[in-house]
């Protein structure tokens, strides 16, 4: 009979040793600390605190979030305390968990990117980046990093230059194509690819007849997107050298699986934090249990769904 | 009304709970709700609620013995007011659910009340457990004086005054003005579309006003920094 394999959850994702492959998306976990008293750090995969820009941030005005069917749209606007006090405030504290911290980061130009990138490799206590490419650059009129493959490029080759420690560019849905962006991010030196990041929504209250949110359009995520995101990992690991981390709408370990089937060898639990903070570690259960149920292990589910 | 079987560890009125209606994706997130009523002998808390959307229309179709998923008691409350205060408390329509507990506690002061028209039979018996004076105003007139409530505010906005409002917007701007121009303190319960109620979505944002001290901090967390504000502390003209 099969034996199961000793660490049967445990994956590596360019270097970042991990305990089981589900870690916290950017953005819906706050940087870690917050949810000590809900959950236990130590139990995740790995910790990616929110994105991180190199001065702080103020966010946008509200309304900034709205529900939607099986799912919420937001523009918060990438509030965050900045690099700086993110590396002498929160960073000692999380040093403490037994659970790599990936740093998101984001700019609105190349130089910002570099700049945010060298601040967290000299500061250490960071396992690895995690490249937000899902921003306009102000310095090529606005157009965003993430949609355009040769600016993904720049963007992507610039940080991976700056930094010793490992990149993760983190990708943008809102593309015809994923594979071209899988393709490019790659050519410039990402050592893995996340995605999706959210999808571009729109909500509209029809009695004041205007946009529900104050920023108008924003980002939607939640379960409603978790059939484009496991299709979107799909064709991107048809053509990615490079692991892919399955992120969009999983609140359950069977979720999770449907990434890790398309080719993910690590997953991301985003919205779900919100409605219960012991999420992230409640998927890692149930991908345990399928594990155990099937005598198999996560590294040998990647992409085991077939072409 | 809802009564649920849970004891708050530690309660503070003005604090509130985050609810999940329903177990299933839609609705997705939890909602929030103030506590409206501590009961005798730790058997639970009751919110009072109005049934806006989809959430609570699903929580007004439960049946007594349903489980529900709650976090909580989240949030600040509002402030203990200093010996000697007069407490005003200012609560329009739905607002009276977090200013009721804070009334309960308070011996004395005195509760302005405003509402469209008629109040249901057990919010106004739930008055009569109060040791402070309660005045009425309605739309319609029907109870108390007709009119909003802030036409109440002005005769007891004394030098010892501090007040307390929870209520639609417009109101609470009202009142805050009128508070500032009499020189007396006023804390407001703010409330806002959440999705986690922790402060890490930072969805329920509301500017605050840029103080000396206030940092770079320019909004504001309903859910953690909240939900009781100063007054003082929040842009008015942005809200």
């Amino acid at each position: 009979m099969k034996e199961m394999p000793v660490n049967a959850l445990a994956v590596d994702i360019a270097g970042i040793r991990m305990k089981n492959p589900v870690m916290t998306a950017s953005g819906t976990f706050g940087y870690g600390l917050e949810f000590d008293r809900y959950t236990n750090l130590d139990s995740l995969g790995a910790i990616i605190v929110k994105g991180l820009s190199l001065k702080p941030r103020p966010g946008n005005p509200g309304p900034r979030i709205v529900e939607t069917p099986c799912g919420m749209i937001n523009a918060i606007g990438l509030q965050n305390v900045g690099v700086d006090v993110f590396i002498n405030d929160k960073l000692p504290l999380l040093k403490k968990f037994d659970t790599p911290v990936i740093a998101n980061i984001f700019g609105e130009t190349i130089a910002d990117y570099v700049e945010v990138a060298k601040r967290l490799d000299g500061a250490g206590g960071v396992a690895g980046l995690e490249v937000n490419i899902s921003c306009p650059n102000v310095k090529a009129g606005g157009i965003v990093f993430g949609t355009d493959p040769i600016e993904a490029h720049k963007v992507v080759s610039a940080v991976r230059v700056a930094t010793s420690l490992p990149v993760i560019t983190k990708l943008s849905p809102n593309v015809t194509d994923i594979r071209v962006m899988v393709r490019a991010v790659e050519d410039a030196g990402t050592d893995a690819v996340s995605l999706i990041n959210t999808i571009t929504g729109m909500v509209i209250d029809i009695e004041a007849r205007r946009p529900a949110i104050a920023n108008k359009i924003g980002g939607l995520s939640g379960p409603a997107i978790r059939p484009i995101a496991v299709r979107m990992v799909w064709e991107a690991a048809s053509v990615a050298k490079t692991p892919l981390i399955g992120i969009g709408g999983i609140t359950t370990g069977p979720d999770a699986l449907e990434f890790i089937l398309a080719g993910a060898t690590a997953v991301q639990v985003g919205t779900a934090n919100f409605i219960d903070p012991d999420s992230a570690v409640k998927v890692a259960q149930g991908i345990s249990e399928y594990v155990t149920r099937h005598k198999t292990s996560v590294v040998e589910l990647v992409g085991a769904v077939g072409r | 009304m809802i009564g649920l079987e849970w004891r708050p560890p530690a309660f503070r009125p003005g604090q509130f709970v985050m609810l999940r209606v329903s177990d299933g994706l839609d609705p997705l997130l939890r909602r929030p709700f103030g506590i409206y009523k501590v009961m005798a002998a730790d058997a639970g808390v009751e919110l009072l609620y109005q049934v806006v959307g989809k959430g609570t229309r699903i929580l007004s179709m439960k049946r007594p013995g349903e489980s529900l998923g709650l976090l909580g008691p989240l949030g600040n409350g509002f402030p203990i007011p200093a010996t000697g205060a007069k407490v005003v408390m200012v609560a329009g329509g739905m607002g009276i659910v977090p200013l009721y507990p804070f009334a309960r506690d308070m011996k004395g002061g005195v509760l302005l009340y405003g509402t469209r028209g008629s109040i249901e039979a057990s919010v106004a018996g739930d008055f009569k457990q109060l040791d402070c004076k309660v005045k009425h105003a309605t739309e319609d007139g029907s109870i108390g004086v007709k009119g909003y409530v802030t036409a109440l505010l002005k005769a007891e906005l004394t030098t010892d005054a501090v007040v307390y409002a929870c209520g639609p917007a417009p109101m609470l701007k009202a009142v805050a003005a009128m508070a500032a121009s009499a020189g007396v303190r006023c804390y407001v319960s703010l409330e806002r579309s959440m999705a986690c109620g922790i402060g890490v979505c930072l969805g329920c944002a509301v500017k605050g006003r840029p103080h000396a001290d206030a940092g770079n901090k320019l909004y504001k967390m309903v859910c953690s920094d909240g939900p009781v504000f100063d007054g003082d502390d929040i842009d008015w003209e942005a809200f």
